[in-house]
């Protein structure tokens, strides 16, 4: 187990606007963006978001080092450069991937996003960038309506359950790591396909996503890839519930982990 | 350039109304409603008003709204057609018969009532099973319907003060004609106990009555006004706990805005007043709605003077008219709706139990039941 330092300035400004990260760690938000982002600001929100992304950036390093790793947080993927966005204030995913790309000229970063909603933020920082491919199944009726262009997006209908929705993925993910052959893998295991989710408009089981994450891992790692996972969105009213369930992800890496002798 | 404003400011309210409701669910009709009328708990009918024929639906509720303690567990969150059927014509004014699976309607052209089977299990079809004659012929506007209150299926209808009359259903025979010498359009009819009932009329007057003495009824004038020819919308608190006739409030709500609430035991002088915040340019006069809660003391519900639905705490008003501000807005159906649409509200209702539940329905088709968050309250 890792503990993440926090995110500096420095590596935040790789993807955030210098006059977003002022206000956002001086607190300088006004209350129309904050509405928009879901929290009021605090001095707490913030170091939370800054060890937050801070983490993601760690599970990526000792990914590199040992080929797989788990954070448990992270998945921020609505916050664009120069605002937050659906409870998401910084892009950790973001981060990370720019971080990896810039440390090792040539190397390709593939983000397989299958929260529940469309990783728009993600998508719009790397629209122009080749190094960077990012790939999101999402319910196409859940947050945001406004979508933005990810390089492949999978956009699902309401309801979609387990066996559809992992077709769904065995159909493309392949394929991508095929043609895009990343150095490394950044996946986004949020939970809120699960059908009890509270905002999620699909029906997946506990099963259903131990499967999914089971099979991600299980592809990516096949190919030597190394990927570091974050735990994505969920939303529920139960927290004990909802921690158990961001925990499939862990549980099933615990798996691959036996099973590929890593 | 205007869709993606549209969805941006939509996709900005929905991370809002996380927590400015509780529950929130929408649900799109093919064409809108200006009635909605609750059949059970769970259950509402809405129907049409087109120009000539029109669905008439039953609809269930999402389950998820009822599932209090384990919301995780009910995954059901959308609204379904239960019953459906078509009417020939536009449905201005729907009730439900209580301890039936009946209702009314009327067209807004004529004093006729239709009477309608809603289906049980068996059958998810909605039947017309028959019409209630107006007592008048001539009609324009389109009559009011309340239905009685006890396990008698009556109904109590007409246009006009001078034309009310309550008629038993199964029969069709008249059963009470109010005497008056008026002939005051109504903006609605409403049993405050199981024989005492108001004719609401638009010009401001209310009439009192019961049903079981022929004496000519009770006349409470409009409130002093600010405004020359506004219109009066009336409610009285909810008839079933209303026990003693005389205790019973009344919110009167003219189209200028002013809402005075008075008591009919005292009804000359207003008990409290304010001026509300609507702005009645846009508005379909017809469909202004003010509405008690039926279980959370002194609020009221208004709409149709815009895409909104506006919560009043009524018992901080006072006697002198002041600009009072709503407790709650609900903007749902013009954030969804384009800017230039000019959607309205056309009708909205509480839930009889839960306290901060409402549906309502507009112009554009949408129908929205929300459980609100009092932000005031110390919760």
């Amino acid at each position: 187990v890792w503990v993440p330092e926090i995110a500096s300035e420095e590596l935040l400004r790789c993807v955030h606007t210098e006059e977003y990260l002022n206000s956002f760690i001086n607190g300088r938000i006004n209350e129309q963006e904050q509405r928009r982002t879901g929290f009021p600001w605090s001095k707490g929100l913030v170091r939370r978001c800054r060890y937050e992304t801070g983490g993601t950036l760690l599970a990526a390093e000792v990914a590199l080092h040992r080929g797989l790793a788990c954070s448990t947080a992270g998945g921020t993927h609505h916050a664009f450069p120069s605002f937050g966005s659906g409870f998401c204030l910084l892009n950790d995913l973001a981060v990370a991937a720019k971080y990896l790309i810039s440390s090792s000229p040539g190397r390709k970063v593939l983000i397989v996003d299958l929260d529940v909603h469309q990783g728009d933020g993600t998508a719009f920082i790397f629209k122009e960038e080749p190094c960077v491919f990012t790939f999101s199944v999402h319910c196409g009726k859940n947050f945001p309506l406004r979508k933005q262009q990810s390089d492949l997006d999978v956009s699902v209908e309401d309801g979609l359950e387990d066996e559809e929705y992992l077709s769904t993925v065995e159909a493309h993910l392949p394929s991508v790591l095929e043609i895009f052959r990343p150095d490394v893998v950044l996946y986004d295991a949020g939970v809120d396909p699960h059908w009890e989710d509270e905002l999620g408009r699909l029906r997946l089981t506990d099963q259903g996503l131990y499967r999914r994450d089971l099979y991600v891992m299980k592809t990516v790692v096949s190919r030597g890839v190394p990927v570091a996972t974050v735990i994505g969105g969920g939303y529920s009213r139960d927290i004990d519930k909802l921690a158990l369930r961001h925990s499939i992800v862990h549980r099933a890496a615990t798996q691959v982990w036996r099973e590929c002798g890593m | 350039m205007d869709e993606p404003e549209c969805d941006d400011v939509l996709d900005d309210w929905f991370i809002e109304s996380l927590k400015t409701y509780k529950d929130l669910y929408v649900y799109q009709l093919e064409c809108p409603t200006k009635v909605i009328e609750w059949t059970s708990g769970r259950t509402v009918c809405v129907a049409g008003y087109g120009s000539s024929k029109n669905e008439i639906l039953e609809l269930r509720l999402p389950p998820k709204l009822f599932a209090n303690e384990n919301k995780g567990l009910c995954a059901e969150r959308d609204f379904k057609v239960v019953h459906g059927g078509f009417t020939d014509g536009p449905v201005h004014c729907l009730k439900h018969v209580p301890g039936t699976r009946c209702v009314v309607s009327n067209d807004g052209r004529s004093s006729e009532l239709q009477v309608w089977e809603l289906g049980g299990e068996d059958s998810d079809v909605i039947r017309r099973t028959g019409s209630v004659a107006g007592r008048s012929v001539v009609s324009e506007g389109g009559s009011r319907i309340a239905a009685r209150l006890s396990s008698q299926p009556q109904v109590l209808h007409g246009a006009r003060s001078g034309d009310v009359q309550l008629t038993e259903l199964t029969s069709g025979q008249p059963l009470y004609k109010l005497e008056t010498d008026s002939a005051d359009p109504l903006s609605s009819l409403q049993f405050v106990t199981d024989a005492v009932f108001l004719a609401c009329c638009c010009n401001g007057n209310v009439y009192i009555a019961d049903t079981r003495t022929a004496a000519a009824p009770q006349l409470s004038p409009p409130p002093v006004s600010s405004g020359e020819s506004v219109l009066w919308w009336t409610d009285a608190s909810s008839g079933s706990s209303c026990l003693d006739p005389t205790s019973c409030r009344i919110v009167r709500l003219s189209s200028s805005g002013q809402a005075v609430i008075s008591d009919l035991r005292n009804q000359r002088e207003a008990a409290s007043q304010a001026q509300l915040d609507v702005q009645s340019h846009h508005c379909n006069l017809d469909d202004v709605t003010v509405s008690w809660a039926p279980a959370l003391d002194g609020c009221i519900a208004v709409s149709g003077f815009s895409g909104a639905v506006q919560i009043y705490n009524t018992s901080v008003w006072r006697t002198e008219l002041q600009e009072a501000q709503p407790l709650f807005q609900h903007r749902g159906h013009t954030v969804s709706s384009q800017p230039d649409d000019g959607v309205f509200v056309t009708s909205h209702v509480w839930h009889p139990e839960r306290p901060r539940t409402l549906l309502s329905a507009a112009s554009d088709g949408s129908v929205h039941v929300w459980d609100w968050v009092d932000q005031s309250a110390g919760s």
